[in-house]
């Protein structure tokens, strides 16, 4: 089952915008339902929610919490269904 | 799904209430907007100012264009936008926000800009530019310009109102006594004559201008110094009228005296309406684009 990397999506800071890891929703080997809410990001404006791009069961955090994280770059991994 | 937030330590402090929580919206939609952005060279507030709303309003394909330039000749404390010489105007740029328009498939489109007090017309030129282009390209289209005080010249002013923009936009940001320190180097009065300006000159046309304005709460003003303003804003023949949150875009601009609790803003909305404004949008993450279409829509003539 392949493997796919989440990046963190736009937020509406300034090019190269970035976020700060505030706390995840979940754990390595959970499986998530597309949708469900990841973690928890921080920027100067507000928290925002990131949901799962897909269906499937995390294998990594990547980011750590309290860690900025830029646009683009990996929040987690996901197993996903081939 | 269980919020696990309480359950974990050394969580870091959670700086805003729950009621400034945002879900990001993430998609194709999104990506779209900001690749034909970035192919038009345009800039959008959305992005200088650090909208919350951009992953929104990005996903529903709307944006909001910042024209003549991304760096400005004021140094308002609230905004997140650059305080240098700005660069010269360019001359596709008009054309290239009705491109924008045009791709986007925009019904209601806000165009904004830097304030200009380096140029002689404030930028008016430019603004009407772009209006023509759009409205040439777009021709159903409701165009709303959310202008600078053009130093109050009535004649900057003209340019921009004779190009025939629907929704004629001019912030008061917030109530005068906190103007020194949040608006230095603008003047409330100045600010509520361009709206009285644009009024009596759509009055006197009979043209079908409608006139807006907005502020921020949670700067450190009273309700009552809130209740003044619309008052004063209704004076000026305003028509529809935005209230949203003050959020800080670092720690160098004016900090968040106060995050307004929501019912809050629904009073101030039942205020507003009682006063005669047309339309009205007051929220914690209200900004003066935020839904510009369906608010307008839901106006009162």
């Amino acid at each position: 089952m392949p493997v796919i990397d989440v990046p963190l999506p736009e937020l509406g800071e300034e090019a190269p915008g970035e976020a700060r890891v505030a706390f995840w929703y979940v754990d390595v080997g959970e499986e998530l339902k597309r949708g469900d809410d990841l973690v928890q990001m921080l920027t100067d404006k507000a928290t925002f929610d990131v949901p799962s791009p897909a269906a499937g069961k995390v294998v990594e955090l990547v980011a750590d919490e309290d860690q900025a994280v830029k646009v683009g770059e990996v929040l987690c991994r996901l197993q996903v269904e081939g | 799904m269980p919020n696990r937030a309480e359950t974990r330590s050394a969580k870091p402090a959670q700086r805003f209430p729950p009621w400034l929580r945002k879900r990001v919206h993430t998609g194709e939609a999104a990506a779209r907007v900001s690749s034909l952005l970035a192919e038009l060279g345009l800039e959008t507030v959305c992005t200088r100012a650090h909208c919350p709303n951009l992953p929104e309003c990005f996903a529903r394909g709307t944006a909001t264009f910042l024209i003549l330039g991304n760096s400005c000749t004021r140094s308002c404390r609230f905004c997140a936008i650059p305080t240098s010489p700005p660069g010269p105007l360019r001359d596709e740029e008009p054309e290239a926000v009705a491109e924008a328009c045009d791709k986007l498939g925009l019904r209601h489109v806000v165009i904004t800009s830097v304030t200009r007090d380096d140029l002689t017309d404030g930028g008016a030129a430019h603004f009407a530019k772009t209006i023509h282009a759009v409205r040439l390209r777009m021709p159903k289209t409701v165009i709303e310009v959310l202008t600078p005080d053009f130093l109050g010249r009535a004649a900057s002013l003209d340019i921009v109102l004779d190009a025939g923009p629907d929704i004629f936009n001019h912030n008061v940001e917030t109530v005068p006594r906190l103007y020194t320190q949040v608006r230095p180097e603008a003047d409330y009065r100045r600010s509520l004559d361009v709206l009285a300006h644009a009024k009596r000159r759509a009055e006197r046309d009979a043209a079908s201008l409608h006139t807006k304005s907005g502020l921020m709460v949670g700067l450190g003003e009273t309700a009552d110094e809130v209740g003044a303003v619309l008052r004063d804003l209704r004076g000026a023949g305003c028509d529809i009228v935005t209230i949203g949150q003050y959020l800080a875009p670092s720690a160098a601009h004016v900090p968040v005296a106060r995050f307004v609790e929501p019912p809050e803003f629904e009073a101030w909305e039942a205020e507003a309406r009682a006063l005669g404004f047309a339309a009205v949008a007051a929220g914690p993450f209200v900004r003066s684009s935020y839904h510009a279409d369906s608010l307008f829509e839901s106006r009162r003539e």
